[in-house]
């Protein structure tokens, strides 16, 4: 098992490696010389070479590569356009997209498991139809708009929750799950669709396998059976799923906090874009890279306790 | 009937393979219904300027933000556009994103796939880390980042959302090429002498086929959402282009005052994307019996 995550482990800091290069590279391939944005009114060249000496502009890719790199590992993601250091910035912001998609994770994994295993043990029958008629549905639905359509309903019209804004959870934790619940159910019903048809599948499988069958002859309670052997091993694919639906995740979530104006870290990115703050824009996407990846390892470590298999076969797959 | 028509499909497997699917595909319902609407859509996208009652952009300030009437089937908006009007026209947008995003993850990531699966080795090892390098960056992640580079249009909307569905088709791609350089026609073709290139595109590709069109299918609604959600951002289609997304963007500011503009566009881009799916879930029944459902 030690060899097995040390594998994964390495393969996942090679990705962060060649991710980060294409951040860096990204960024540089950005329209506009920074020394002449740095040097303002200043066009003189001499200035200008100080300008590009001072910041390490005049040296060769790699050696400005290793710089930001060694730097931004020790935290250091540099200043924004005003001059607040960005990693401060960052770390501010993750934790209100970070409950928000927590919330949003147990919204669509709750929704989606109990739905995907329902249409499985009812396979065929009106709950199943309707279970599945459903997920197609909530495949297809733009989720923003859904978002959009809660705002009409139960905060224009009925004035149940507000349409907007944050508070911390330590300052009013009634008033934080208030502003939460629409962003987190419009963001969690995605994921739900998502896992509801494979979980199903998964299930279907299971079901069938020769283990559930043996459980069944030696007289376990049809409860024991679906819950103990067959969801278990289900789990192992509702895992994976969601560490590959963490892209749509943060995705999600830029546009959900641009609608329920939540200042997280999606809607930093945008800003990012929109102020044109290339250096902010930079430490955002190093981020979000990384989360992704180190998320995903996480899933790894996680399928390989749920399946003993993986333990020991699985090394030798890719 | 007739006794020649019997006679020809026998003979020629291609063409009794061919009815079969047909007699499979005409008994699922809910996919023709599926393949109707997505092609509406489609005639709506190529004859907008025909069917269209008014042009996209054509403002009547005796009726702005209209409910719907006889001259405004769907009513108009802030402007007085008619909202029917810019629905159809907003339908190129979404089409020509879904369309292009897929052909372009498809002609990206199929011979990646390919060449991955049926190497194995250093090659696919490479491959597979240059996917998950891609997988790191979602797509409103990439789209931000062309938007940032190159500025924000249809078309870098349309590269990023064809980034976005490269990796999973590489993955798909792969996994095929792996199954099928196994099969005994390819063996066969080995020991003939044929050229790798040749094995591949003769046969190969051809026996991914039916794979590659269920993901094309269900890669399209996918985009469909994503090119609304990169609009609606201000990432891709610009106003006073007509799109679905911009116009929920705008309908933004007129919730409590005229929320039907928040929701005739959703509609669109709810019918559009469910009629893809729902075809792209009958063509895998169909074209892939392995999926058991």
């Amino acid at each position: 098992m030690g060899g097995f995550l040390l594998r994964k482990a390495g393969a996942a800091l090679i990705v962060v490696f060649l991710s980060s290069i294409v951040v860096f590279i990204g960024i540089r391939a950005l329209p506009g010389d920074p020394a002449v944005a740095l040097g303002a009114e200043n066009r003189d060249p001499a200035v200008m070479a100080a300008i590009r000496h001072s910041y390490g502009l005049d040296k060769p890719l790699p050696v400005q590569y290793v710089k930001w790199i060694s730097k931004a590992l020790r935290g250091d993601l540099g200043l924004d356009s005003r001059q607040l250091p960005v990693g401060h910035t960052i770390v501010t912001r993750l934790p209100i997209t970070l409950e928000l998609a927590f919330l949003a994770v147990l919204v669509g994994t709750s929704i989606g498991v109990l739905a995907g295993v329902i249409a499985a043990v009812r396979r065929g029958k009106l709950s199943d139809h309707s279970a599945t008629a459903t997920a197609l549905v909530g495949l297809s639905v733009p989720h923003f708009w859904l978002g959009l359509m809660m705002i009409i309903v139960f905060a224009v019209d009925l004035h149940w929750l507000p349409a907007s804004g944050y508070v911390s959870f330590r300052a009013h934790p009634l008033g934080n799950l208030e502003h939460l619940l629409m962003p987190a159910l419009v963001l969690g019903t995605g994921l739900s669709a998502v896992l509801m048809r494979q979980t199903r599948s998964a299930m279907l499988n299971s079901l069938s396998a020769d283990y559930v069958r043996t459980a069944r002859a030696k007289g376990l309670s049809e409860r024991m059976v679906v819950g103990k052997h067959a969801l278990r091993n289900s789990l192992i694919t509702v895992t994976t799923v969601i560490g590959l639906q963490l892209g749509a995740l943060i995705s999600g979530a830029v546009i959900t906090e641009q609608i329920f104006v939540i200042p997280g870290f999606g809607r930093l990115t945008l800003d990012a874009v929109n102020e044109r703050d290339y250096t902010l824009l930079q430490g955002v996407v190093l981020v979000a890279a990384t989360g992704y990846v180190v998320v995903n390892l996480l899933v790894d470590v996680a399928y390989s306790l749920l399946n003993p298999r993986i333990r020991v076969s699985g090394a030798s797959n890719q | 009937m007739g006794f020649v028509d019997a006679s020809s499909t026998l003979i020629n497997p291609r063409a009794r393979r061919r009815r079969l699917l047909r007699k499979r595909f005409l008994r699922r319902p809910l996919a023709i219904v599926g393949l109707v609407v997505a092609l509406t859509f489609i005639v709506c996208a190529i004859f907008a300027p025909v069917i269209a009652p008014y042009s996209a952009s054509a403002t009547d300030f005796n009726a702005l933000l209209a409910h719907s009437s006889r001259h405004h089937l769907l009513g108009t908006d802030e402007l007085g556009r008619d909202v029917l009007s810019r629905i159809l026209w907003g339908a190129r947008a979404s089409i020509e994103a879904g369309v292009f995003s897929t052909l372009l993850a498809m002609a990206v990531a199929v011979p990646i796939g390919i060449i991955a699966g049926y190497y194995r080795g250093w090659i696919d090892a490479v491959i597979a880390r240059l996917t998950d390098v891609l997988l790191a960056f979602p797509f409103l992640v990439v789209a931000v980042g062309l938007a940032a580079i190159l500025g924000p249009s249809l078309t870098n909307a349309t590269i990023a959302l064809g980034i976005g569905a490269a990796p999973a088709l590489i993955r798909v791609a792969r996994g095929e090429a792996l199954a099928l350089r196994e099969e005994d026609y390819v063996r066969a073709a080995v020991a003939n002498g044929a050229s790798d290139v040749r094995i591949l595109i003769r046969h190969v590709l051809p026996n991914m086929l039916s794979t590659l069109i269920v993901q094309a299918t269900v890669a399209i609604p996918a985009a469909i959402i994503g090119e609304a959600v990169l609009s609606f951002l201000g990432l891709g289609v610009q106003p006073p282009t007509p799109s679905w997304g911009v116009m929920l963007a705008d309908a933004q500011s007129y919730l409590s005052q005229a929320p039907r503009l928040a929701v005739y566009p959703g509609i669109a881009i709810f019918l559009c994307s469910l009629s893809f799916n729902l075809l792209g879930d009958g063509l895998r029944d169909i074209l892939d019996p392995r999926t058991t459902r």
